[in-house]
């Protein structure tokens, strides 16, 4: 029983990882472009076929990781360009704009690829597990490799921002845009850019999760709903809203999950994510706007 | 965050146009079709879901359909008549199935549908079918406990699937503690029952039972309480994504076939294809047919479809079926014409076909249909090695007797023929069960 509970909330820490990986472009364009991007759970798709591509090449994932990051960032500066920027300021029409984009992404896909599911393969290196009780279940490397790359994203991330000069123009046009604007700097080519990361991220995220099971088309759908969650429980005021979102969320669905069923378990998280945006109307490191 | 009245007057306007051109379209493209070649032609609805969700599965079976019809047309088509398919998409959405079965009945006077996928589709289509007495062609395997008279079933119902498969996991694997583990809506429940009462019967054990949401793809909960119920096997009612997901990470956690292995009515080669077939290896699967099913009817329909939609192509247990159901019905027509009640109570009942999986037959009684049943063990290329085969095909029971013993659906019983005489504005129901 103490094996299982064990090997429980380190299968949340897992869960955790992947809403981190799935959450953090959602989050990071959100926070300070200020646009929902509607297509999220379509960029990750986009991402996995990216995978997807290089595994029927014989290609290994450590290569679909920048690979699907570029592709992905390139969609997003052509979704940015051609249609986010004319309505920035214009939330309902961006949610609108954005989710027509994500039906329009799931059509093309759906031309290329066709509406098999797509194989994507482990590389070698991942495939097995760490024994740390005698039988199974172990623990997957591809979940220490979740964790392990959670954390590097929100490393890399949290340099860019608060230790680097163009992060500092980040925060700045985040506080307050005007006159970050009045200041000379170009807050166009701010949004421009953290949309292009935004969504880099989210084709990453893509890559790394077709391995767990395989690159399908309407696959982004449930990743997006997960990731709009993170972002509601944990707010977009600090970056250390993201990690604490998932980190909630993943160990309280599969610790629930454990102590009763799956369905269960997301309905308990459901109901206390409502709860939290009564206590925390704009999550738990919500960002105050100053009045 | 002020939203504008006229912005989102625009915004909405646009949003509605765009409904209205995507709805029109393919609506407007298949009444040309029919138009076109109004005349001498016997017209055949084929419904399937061509976008959306489970459009994956439902083209398969569109296309093993259109691959009948052209060659019985080819073959100088039924009574001289060549067959018209009439498409239609019904975008995976479970109300424009209702639609699209209306305006099939309704505006292209067609003959018959073969359609719907899954169970929610046939439910929503059933009571049209009924009202309009239509006959729709239904190629799923499905949980039974249905039988309209307007319907004939062509998939399995589950005593094909696991009356023999239970006891032969207790011989042949020699396991007797079972862990069920299904997708969260009505074909994993009702089948558990019945896998239930089979454990029953033959003394193994239920270790525990869980249910995932549909389409979910994270399982380590689910091994976990595998490991922890002390079970020496898997019973899988999964479906769609979360089947590749769960043999994925199963195999991931460092469970083996050897160890634990999965046994289920579901997985075809489709999904080993999807998983990556190392992940599928040693595990089990019972069905009616499989690709590597060895006669010479099988290898001509594998060749023939790959030489119409691709040598990737794999095909599976519920195309199969889609492919003969076309035979059923152009061989009913040949028999009683195209008058529904005729099709129904003379053409299609007793109807027999030499199918891949072998020879087939419809039911008189019940209107489904007598299969093989097959268990298949997976192997490194995603086809299934044959392992055993029933000695003859296996009698549908849509009414299993260990949990229904009082029910049955019988067509040829006067007192249910006396019913459904009646008009639908009578009697409405419309269904061949009675009590016994």
């Amino acid at each position: 029983m103490l094996q299982q509970l064990f090997m429980q909330s380190l299968n949340g820490l897992g869960v955790a990882g992947i809403l981190v990986i799935a959450a953090a472009g959602l989050a990071i364009i959100f926070g300070v472009a200020g646009v929902i991007n509607m297509a999220h759970g379509q960029f990750i798709m986009v991402g996995a076929y990216v995978a997807a591509y290089v595994d029927s090449q014989g290609g290994s994932m450590f290569l679909a990781i920048p690979l699907a990051f570029i592709v992905v960032a390139i969609l997003g500066l052509v979704v940015e360009r051609g249609v986010i920027q004319w309505i920035y300021d214009r939330p309902l029409e961006t949610l609108l704009a954005t989710w027509g984009v994500g039906i329009i992404i799931e059509v093309i896909m759906k031309f290329i690829f066709g509406t098999l599911g797509q194989k994507v393969g482990w590389p070698d290196l991942l495939d097995g597990s760490i024994k740390i009780f005698a039988r199974p279940p172990h623990f997957p490397y591809y979940r220490v490799f979740h964790v392990a790359l959670a954390i590097a994203i929100m490393a890399v991330t949290f340099y860019i921002i608060y230790r680097t000069n163009f992060g500092l123009k980040v925060r700045a046009v985040r506080r307050n845009r005007s006159m970050a604007g009045c200041l000379g700097i170009d807050t166009a080519k701010i949004d421009m850019l953290i949309f292009m990361y935004g969504s880099g991220l989210a084709g990453i995220a893509g890559a790394v999760i077709a391995p767990i099971k395989a690159a399908t088309i309407d696959m982004g759908f449930s990743y997006a709903v997960s990731s709009y969650m993170v972002i509601v429980l944990g707010g977009v005021g600090n970056l250390l809203g993201i990690p604490t979102g998932s980190f909630l969320i993943g160990e309280g669905e599969t610790l629930l999950a454990f102590r009763y069923n799956t369905v269960i378990g997301q309905l308990l998280v459901f109901l206390a994510i409502v709860i939290a945006i009564r206590v925390f109307p704009r999550g738990i490191f919500g960002y105050q706007e100053r009045r | 965050m002020a939203i504008k009245r006229r912005n989102f007057l625009r915004g909405s306007a646009t949003a509605i146009g765009a409904l209205t051109i995507g709805q029109a379209a393919p609506f407007y493209f298949a009444r040309n079709i029919a138009k076109a070649q109004d005349g001498d032609t016997i017209k055949v609805g084929i419904l399937h879901s061509l976008s959306g969700t489970i459009a994956i599965i439902e083209t398969s079976l569109h296309n093993a359909e259109l691959l009948a019809i052209e060659e019985i047309n080819a073959a100088g088509g039924v009574n001289g008549k060549m067959i018209e398919p009439v498409i239609e998409d019904a975008q995976s959405l479970v109300q424009v199935f209702a639609e699209k079965a209306k305006k099939l009945l309704l505006n292209d006077k067609v003959t018959a549908v073969m359609g719907c996928y899954t169970s929610a589709s046939r439910q929503s289509v059933l009571p049209v079918f009924e009202e309009y007495n239509g006959v729709l062609l239904y190629p799923t395997l499905y949980e039974a406990q249905e039988c309209s008279k307007n319907v004939f079933y062509t998939g399995a119902v589950p005593n094909q699937q696991l009356d023999e498969f239970e006891p032969w996991i207790v011989a042949n694997l020699g396991r007797k503690k079972c862990y069920m583990i299904g997708s969260n809506y009505i074909y994993p429940k009702e089948t558990n029952r019945e896998w239930k009462a089979l454990l029953e019967i033959s003394g193994a054990e239920n270790m525990g039972e869980e249910y995932a949401p549909l389409g979910h793809t994270e399982f380590s909960t689910v091994l976990n309480n595998i490991a922890n119920s002390g079970a020496d096997y898997v019973f899988s009612t999964l479906v769609g994504d979360s089947i590749v997901a769960f043999y994925k990470q199963f195999k991931q956690s460092g469970f083996t076939a050897e160890d634990i292995p999965i046994c289920t009515p579901i997985t075809t080669e489709q999904e080993t294809a999807a998983m990556g077939a190392e992940n599928a290896v040693g595990h089990y699967t019972s069905f009616n047919y499989f690709q590597t099913v060895d006669s010479p009817e099988n290898k001509s329909f594998v060749e023939r479809y790959k030489a119409k939609y691709g040598a990737n192509e794999v095909t599976n247990a519920v195309m199969e079926a889609a492919y003969f159901q076309t035979y059923f019905l152009a061989q009913g027509i040949a028999k009683s014409g195209t008058d529904a009640d005729a099709l129904i109570y003379e053409g299609l009942p007793g109807q027999e076909f030499n199918a891949p999986q072998g020879p087939v037959k419809i039911d008189e009684k019940n209107h489904h249909t007598h299969l093989w049943a097959r268990i298949g063990k997976a192997r490194e290329d995603g086809q299934f090695d044959i392992v055993w085969k029933s000695k003859e095909r296996i009698r549908p029971d849509p009414w299993v007797d260990q949990l229904y013993p009082n029910k049955d659906c019988d067509f040829t019983n006067q007192s249910v023929l006396d019913r459904l005489k009646k008009p639908w504005s009578e009697e409405k129901n419309r269904s061949g069960t009675m009590d016994i």
